[in-house]
């Protein structure tokens, strides 16, 4: 495979790990544009434990994930208390606060970024992000993915059914959380070098924008929407602000004429008849 | 006689300055079926909201086989037995019939176990079946695979029924399971409610079908402004000089 | 010096007023977060350059840039905003997010991504009172947004037109059956919204003389930050969140260092949407059980 075209995977791979760490708190109705946030807290953890205390990188990424976990589940609960537009914006003020945050913290190289020692291959993003896409695809087989969609359909309906909503709010939230700081420690090492400018709120805008053209329906919509986000530019030979430009007509017409995104229930129900069984 | 199974003291309910259910105090024996009848606006889904936790009372108590839950969160109230069905229907429209019921089966799926199980790939899931059985039992399990949103307002309606019978409940509320149905489809209903009755459900139902209503339910409850105005088997109801002025001019008397 | 941090703090509050009411006006009246505000803001700093460049006078080329605004405030509602009315609110919202995306990737195409120098355009003058400096071109732009917002809220209570756009505010059905013209309101209240941040871009170059694509992005998130302080949907709260911000930031900035404005600024958003999130004046959220 050529260099390129090993470049464009990896690409890809980055944006799809990225894409299901949004579409698990939006499959129950929240939108986190702060998500740019929990992968800071990834990457700069996982590049300390690295780049400092000596741990293996799988260790120090699997850790990073963890934090970014930690601090969306201490934040869930009083955040979550929100909800709609109250819920985003306070993500996108959390978002930049972490952002922030980090700008500012010395030990870790502050504004002139954090220059990380151990390198992963293209091997390891590429596998995790195979490795996400088939742990969404398990989780969708699940009741918690039907709760997620139960939940952002008729939150009232499925109090009464007796589903804890909160519950399953923080989980998605905690969990997305936690996928964005393993795709946060993987950037760090395989581009060995960390700048908090690049986690900016445009990265999380970016980001919901194409899990939202893929669709939050079925467990699919996010790849497609990352496929297309991480396509689009090369298919069309474009510089780099034609694309963002083009993907974000793309955006506005889609949200127009068929905001349930591309994929829908309906795509979906044919690929998930493919994939599992069910009793006649 | 027995201990009353569903209790319902001096229950009232204010939103803001406005008095929406005053002083109502009846009981449902176990067991039986009791209609709540009054004209719009009485106040009927207001109390179906008090009993299932949708809203907090304002004043007043709900007792379940002898357990308050007048505090209890509405999420707790489903495990102790209170299911309802909705006036408006309230199926997930972007869900299959098959995944709005597997939603209405949570009660006896609730352990995280049973959250995180991959339930989709093992073939013949015994949340499927179930839920399947449920269907065949009232002729609706081709409907299965389909979306909410492509169904006809008469099925649809008997689906949120099924489903909230699938708790397994012991208190079925149903507001106005009959409204908008045909002759044929309001049999059918009959006989799924016989099956229930058969089962040792407890019924609540809101009508307006006076037919339904003298039909199904032997005790009946009448509401108008919020307060009852009459108690009583149907007949005794029926005659009764407040509950024809209330619907005076809205309603023939079976 | 505090007297002057202040003073400077509310100059910029001032800018971040236009864009906190302008924000509030859409959230109050349509239910709809706007997010191509931010852009509107920057089209009217950017353009006005542009053409300033160009040799255009500067009433050409202001007019051409609230000119443009305008338009894509019409665009933004033929867009977005008509064609969500029965869609989750997260539509329209992206959907302006894409609005904002597009125009600050145009402008970094067009007009290249750096940061520009403006020209200046009024006579530079200061006004000293006691030991504060005030700076001619901040102090007209203060007025003229204190001015043009007083104005609005005057506007808002007293005349038809306002009346007609509270009723919507309340119940936009409600309202079409009540015989307000909702389809043709609805858009020119796009388009005024639109040629207010438009002039809060235009009252921000002519006061810091320096425009660049991502200004919009840079205010635009603060001007949020205001709103949702002073209290969705109200103009005062908006008069209010945007002043305190402004304060907000230039004080951090002396005495904590640029670095932490950012921390200060949306940290107390953050801890205000947990607390408070109605802001400081406007109604109680309902919050659902749930």
């Amino acid at each position: 495979m050529s260099g390129y075209h090993l470049g464009l995977l990896v690409l890809l791979s980055f944006n799809v790990i990225a894409a299901y760490a949004v579409y698990l708190p939006l499959a129950a109705g929240q939108l986190n544009l702060g998500i740019a946030g929990f992968m800071v807290v990834g990457a700069y953890a996982a590049s300390y434990l690295n780049n400092e205390m000596g741990w293996p990188v799988a260790g120090a990424i699997a850790c990073g994930g963890a934090l970014a976990a930690a601090v969306a589940l201490l934040v869930a609960i009083p955040i979550l208390r929100t909800h709609g537009i109250y819920l985003a914006l306070a993500t996108f003020a959390l978002g930049q606060v972490i952002a922030a945050i980090f700008l500012n913290l010395e030990v870790v190289g502050g504004a002139s970024g954090y220059p990380v020692t151990a390198h992963i291959g293209a091997v390891a993003v590429v596998g995790t992000a195979v490795g996400v896409i088939a742990f969404m695809a398990l989780l969708s087989t699940t009741r918690f993915a039907l709760y997620l969609t139960a939940v952002k359909s008729d939150p009232l309906v499925s109090d009464l059914m007796g589903i804890n909503i909160r519950f399953i709010k923080v989980a998605a939230f905690t969990l997305g959380a936690a996928v964005a700081g393993v795709g946060g420690g993987l950037y760090a090492h395989y581009f060995n070098y960390i700048e908090a400018q690049y986690f900016s709120v445009m990265l999380s805008v970016y980001t919901v924008l194409y899990v939202l053209l893929g669709g939050t329906q079925t467990v699919w919509g996010p790849l497609v929407g990352a496929v297309i986000f991480t396509l689009m530019p090369e298919l069309l030979r474009a510089s780099a602000q034609w694309r963002y430009a083009l993907f974000a007509i793309f955006i506005i017409l889609f949200m127009a004429a068929r905001p349930q995104g591309l994929i829908t229930a309906g795509v979906g129900g044919y690929l998930r008849k493919r994939f599992s069984r069910e009793a006649v | 006689m027995g201990a009353p199974f569903l209790s319902v003291k001096g229950l009232s309910k204010s939103f803001g300055g406005l008095s929406v259910i005053r002083d109502l105090s009846f009981d449902v024996m176990k067991g039986t079926s009791t209609a709540l009848i009054g004209p719009n606006g009485a106040g009927k889904t207001t109390v179906f909201n008090l009993v299932s936790g949708v809203y907090d009372v304002s004043a007043g108590s709900i007792a379940l086989d002898g357990t308050d839950v007048t505090a209890m969160p509405s999420r707790k109230r489903i495990q102790a037995g209170i299911a309802r069905s909705f006036q408006n229907i309230r199926l997930m429209q972007h869900l299959t019939v098959l995944d709005n019921l597997l939603v209405g089966q949570h009660v006896s799926a609730s352990g995280l176990v049973d959250l995180l199980q991959p339930f989709r790939l093992i073939p013949n899931h015994r949340w499927i079946r179930d839920a399947m059985q449920e269907l065949e039992e009232c002729g609706l399990q081709k409907y299965a695979h389909e979306r909410i949103s492509s169904l006809p307002y008469g099925i649809r309606k008997r689906i949120d029924l099924v489903r909230a019978t699938l708790a397994q409940s012991s208190l079925l509320m149903l507001d106005e399971p009959a409204a908008g149905l045909n002759a044929t489809e309001t049999e059918e209903l009959k006989l799924h409610l016989d099956l229930l009755k058969s089962r040792g459900v407890t019924l609540l139902v809101i009508e307006h079908d006076m037919h339904f209503v003298s039909a199904i339910c032997g005790h009946v409850v009448v509401l108008n402004f919020g307060e009852k105005i009459a108690e009583g088997s149907f007949a005794e109801v029926q005659t009764d000089a407040k509950v024809r002025e209330a619907y005076l001019g809205t309603e023939d008397a079976a | 010096m505090i007297a002057q941090q202040v003073i400077n703090g509310l100059m910029l509050g001032g800018i971040y007023v236009l864009i906190a009411v302008a924000f509030t006006l859409a959230i109050g009246v349509l239910n709809f977060l706007n997010f191509s505000i931010p852009g509107t803001f920057m089209i009217g700093g950017m353009l006005s350059w542009a053409m300033l460049k160009v040799g255009w006078h500067w009433t050409f080329a202001f007019s051409a840039a609230l000119l443009c605004a305008a338009f894509v405030g019409l665009l933004v509602y033929w867009l977005t905003y008509r064609p969500a009315k029965n869609s989750d609110p997260e539509v329209p919202l992206v959907s302006s997010l894409g609005f904002l995306v597009l125009v600050e990737n145009i402008a970094i195409i067009y007009l290249g991504s750096d940061q520009q120098s403006f020209p200046q355009v009024l006579a530079d003058f200061n006004m000293r009172i006691g030991p504060v400096v005030i700076g001619g071109a901040q102090l007209i732009s203060l007025v003229v947004s204190l001015g043009v917002v007083f104005g609005l809220s005057i506007f808002l209570k007293k005349s038809n037109a306002g009346r007609r756009i509270r009723a919507i505010a309340e119940n936009r059905d409600t309202a079409a059956l009540l015989g307000v013209n909702v389809g043709r309101l609805v858009p020119q209240l796009f388009v005024f919204n639109a040629l207010f941040t438009a002039l809060g871009g235009i009252l921000f170059a002519i006061s810091y003389l320096q425009v660049s694509p991502f200004m919009g992005e840079n205010l635009g998130f603060k001007g949020v930050s205001a709103m949702i302080i002073g209290g969705m949907g109200s103009i005062w709260g908006a008069i209010i969140g945007g002043l305190l911000i402004g304060l907000v930031e230039v004080l951090s900035i002396q005495s904590l260092g640029s670095d932490f404005v950012n921390i200060c600024v949306y940290g107390l958003l953050l801890v205000l949407l947990i607390v408070r999130p109605e802001g400081l004046l406007g109604k109680p959220a309902a919050r659902d059980k749930l």
